[in-house]
């Protein structure tokens, strides 16, 4: 059934799509990243959620019901942390002297972990449903958990952990993204749109159409230039102008059910790209859009995976892309995928040219 | 408290009913898109010659999606394509050498953007970059940003009151230079909005039926011009979510709204031809005469025109008016409570000064020297108004003949597109070129931007951002004129009369 209040929506959506009904995707470039570093997980269970730690130099991951940090450089693992669940969320923060944020389900509770050393600070319930997301707003320091079951999306405070509000939705919500000037974005799977949330009083401002775009999971936004980056179940990445709510570029990707999409300024360091968007999740590859100005932006290529991904995550200071693919059985990994047979791993990326090992 | 709420939503409804009837006639022109849906469009493209990209094919789905019934055809196809058609669509990427004058006598109605295509269509002159012009980002490169925005230089047309144009800027595509395209459209033609400020740059601009184009033919079925290139249908500016709810973001990209209702006027039928009956004129008059009162204000006691402003006041009377007769330098206080000023051509534009530009009623100037005063026009004399057969004022002899160019109107009393005979003698013949927002009558012969005949109706935008409080029309009667009138002369004088009073 439809929503009260979505009909003249659809009919945007109708109008939309249909102005973007073809591909005018630019030629893909080459991507720029090639594999650095191999992790071996001991840690049977998929990689949930990975953050890079604030100076780029560690990178954090949950896998089952334990948090662990390993060297970028070094790829050595360092501290476990035992969680009180399964860590669903992670997002990481530079105030306080870094610190870490972990959603975890059974039990649904806000974990605030200090980093040095690695401990739980504070550990508070979480009344709205199982999270499924979590998100980190630096710009408007604020803290988001998203719950797909409970249809909503609370507003913490992020030293206390403290609910502000709560945002109830339909639909089924995927990632999140927020402007950093009162607006929170929620991919939208279920009714292929972006619901747009105002943030001071976590209400519901309408949602953006994406045009040609089917299942819409991966969201990640440039606060500055004010675009949305979304991937879409359906082979496309779309890039909103959120002052208008246009999709305005629509570049090919891979076709997955689920994806995560992140994005970065100068993800390469200065001379390398303006800015990068990455896309990976149930698709055997990793996508990249490439920025060349705030108003161009050109397929930046990809790099096969051979299978799954559950989480990847960025960071500009350390140049590095980290990803998380599926544990895999032997024989099934595509020929040239960056992906090997075997156990549960996570591979450290950097730019094409620097150290490392393939 | 129920039945209280009940009868609020029954007023608000009887209210809502209520504005809908009280919409102006031009905007309840428009054909709801229900009495569109169905109808068969011409889609006329550069099949296998398209230049790559293109959006076509998007163009095509939105027509579908519009509930039009689509058939694309390519540039060589035959002219007889169009039989049954109720819209031709002509796309920048049929090749406009090949499609030569194949349309322009199609009495389809026809929505283009094909530029390159609009001097075989009549819709301009035939000079690259000073009747038509593609802009494009590799040739044109700084301009390709300017054509990013275009000013709403129409307030009044049926496209305008249904995108709620405004006299400003706004987005035509999306923030990257883009392709886009201009047209200068002939005096009988409608520019909606154009680019940098400049009416001779038309982005949007159309044609009513009969109405004259470009090249002196009457368009023989409506005709509109649109900006867009071969590859930005999909760039046609649009707010969504949040942002829609923003009334500026809402009037800034207005470029799908735009593009939807252009066409939708082309689609929509147009108004009955007005047949040439003074009779009928008059007895129109007098249907709805009875009551109004006509301020006529003349240099009383003039020499050259007071027996002309005397047959002027008992035509008027002799119709049903209550004429009272102001001189010209009487305050402008003297227009309170009339219906209508007329300005007779005897008053002098000096002594005149200022007066009744600004009056709430509708005013017929006789007198085309006041055209700057009067926000018809811009200040320049001689570029911007001026007069043909004033001894020693004017370079152009003097003229008994009218161009018309606006038959489709009922200011044009039914009279053919074409010359027309205005004066039995040739005489002082004033004109002006009027803004984009008048719709325009009649021309000088062989002056096709000299307009002697043309009409503002209330809330068009005239010179220097004056918003027309009532009706405004300039027809002009020199001193004698009036008497010298030609049966033909005496119907539009009776025509634009009427319009002025609403009629």
């Amino acid at each position: 059934m439809m929503r009260p209040g979505r009909a003249p929506r659809a009919g945007a959506i109708l109008l939309a799509a249909t102005a973007l009904g073809t591909s005018f995707a630019a030629a893909a470039g080459e991507f720029p990243y090639r594999v650095l570093q191999r992790i071996a997980l001991t840690s049977a269970a998929p990689v949930q959620a990975l953050a890079f730690g604030p100076g780029g130099k560690h990178v954090f991951a949950t896998a089952g019901a334990q948090l662990r940090r390993y060297g970028t450089a070094s790829a050595e693992p360092g501290k476990v942390l035992k969680l009180p669940g399964a860590g669903v969320g992670l997002a990481a923060a530079a105030h306080d002297g870094g610190v870490l944020y972990v959603a975890t389900r059974s039990p649904a509770r806000l974990l605030i972990v200090a980093l040095r050393p690695l401990r739980i600070k504070t550990s508070i319930a979480l009344r709205n449903g199982e999270p499924s997301a979590l998100l980190y707003d630096r710009v408007g320091h604020a803290l988001y958990v998203e719950s797909r079951i409970g249809h909503s999306v609370a507003r913490l405070e992020p030293k206390s952990g403290k609910t502000l509000g709560v945002a109830h939705l339909h639909g089924h919500l995927e990632q999140m993204a927020a402007s950093g000037r009162g607006m929170l974005y929620v991919a939208n799977a279920a009714d292929h749109e972006l619901d747009a949330i105002q943030t001071a009083g976590m209400r519901s401002d309408g949602a953006i159409p994406l045009s040609g775009c089917t299942a819409p999971t991966g969201l990640a936004m440039d606060t500055v230039g004010r675009r949305l980056f979304v991937a879409c179940g359906n082979g496309q990445a779309l890039v909103v102008d959120e002052d208008m709510g246009f999709t305005f570029v629509r570049l090919p990707i891979e076709r997955a059910a689920s994806l995560r999409t992140v994005f970065a300024f100068h993800p390469l360091g200065p001379g390398g790209w303006k800015g990068g968007v990455f896309m990976a999740g149930d698709g055997p590859a990793l996508d990249a859009i490439r920025m060349t100005a705030f108003i161009s932006y050109v397929g930046g290529g990809g790099l096969p995976l051979g299978g799954r991904c559950t989480a990847l995550a960025v960071s500009p200071v350390a140049r590095r892309l980290v990803l998380a693919p599926a544990p895999r059985s032997a024989g099934t990994s595509t020929a040239g995928a960056a992906v090997r047979a075997g156990g549960a791993q996570l591979l450290i990326l950097g730019a094409n040219g620097a150290g490392g090992s393939r | 408290m129920t039945r209280f709420v009940t009868r609020l939503r029954a007023l608000g409804a009887l209210l809502l009913l209520a504005a809908a009837f009280a919409l102006p006639q031009a905007h309840a022109a428009l054909a709801p898109w229900t009495a569109l849906r169905g109808k068969s469009v011409l889609f006329v493209t550069g099949g296998a010659h398209s230049p790559q990209p293109n959006d076509d094919a998007l163009v095509r789905r939105h027509l579908r999606k519009l509930g039009f019934l689509v058939r694309t055809v390519d540039a060589s196809a035959p002219e007889s394509a169009a039989a049954g058609a109720s819209l031709i669509v002509l796309s920048s990427t049929a090749d406009a050498h090949a499609l030569g004058r194949k349309y322009a006598d199609s009495t389809v109605p026809l929505f283009t953007w094909n530029t390159y295509d609009y001097p075989n269509l009549g819709l301009t002159g035939p000079v690259l970059h000073r009747d038509f012009e593609v802009i494009d980002p590799i040739q044109h490169y700084p301009d390709s940003f300017a054509v990013l925005y275009a000013y709403g230089a129409n307030l009044t047309s049926q496209i305008s009151r249904a995108v709620g144009l405004r006299p400003q800027l706004f987005g035509t595509l999306y923030l990257e230079p883009e392709t886009a395209g201009w047209g200068r459209p002939g005096p009988g033609g409608t520019v909606i909005a154009d680019f940098m400020g400049l009416q001779s740059h038309a982005a949007v601009f159309t044609y009513e039926r009969d109405a004259s184009l470009a090249n002196g033919r009457p368009a023989p079925a409506r005709r509109a011009g649109f900006y867009l290139g071969s590859d930005d249908f999909h760039l046609l500016t649009a707010a969504y979510g949040p942002a829609a709810k923003d009334p500026n973001m809402r009037r800034w990209a207005i470029g799908v709204k735009l593009f939807d209702t252009a066409l939708r006027w082309a689609a929509s039928p147009p108004p009955p031809p007005p047949a040439y009956d003074p009779a009928a004129l008059e007895s129109a008059i007098r249907r709805i005469s009875h009551g109004q009162k006509v301020l006529f204000v003349e240099r009383v006691n003039a020499g050259e025109g007071r027996r002309s402003d005397e047959h002027i006041v008992a035509h008027l009377r002799r119709l049903g008016f209550t004429v009272t007769i102001a001189d010209q330098s009487a305050p402008e206080t003297r227009a309170r409570g009339q219906d209508l000023v007329i300005l007779s051509g005897t008053c002098s534009k000096w002594k005149l000064a200022n007066r009744y530009a600004n009056v709430p009623v509708p005013v017929i100037s006789l007198e085309g020297l006041m055209s700057d005063t009067l926000h018809f026009t811009g200040y320049d004399r001689y570029v911007d108004y001026g007069e043909h057969g004033e001894l020693r004022e004017s370079d152009d002899p003097p003229e008994d003949y009218l161009n018309i160019v606006g038959a489709w109107s009922p200011m044009a009393a039914g009279l053919k597109p074409g010359l027309v005979k205005f004066e039995n003698n040739p005489g002082v013949l004033k004109w002006a070129r009027p803004l984009p927002d008048a719709t325009v009558i009649a021309t000088v012969p062989n002056e096709p931007r000299e307009c002697a005949i043309f009409g503002y109706p209330k809330g068009a935008l005239m010179a220097g951002g004056f918003i027309a409080p009532a009706s405004r029309a300039l027809l002009p009667l020199d001193n004698p004129t009036f008497d010298d009138l030609t049966p033909q002369g005496k119907a539009l004088f009776d025509a634009v009369l009427l319009w002025s009073i609403g009629g």
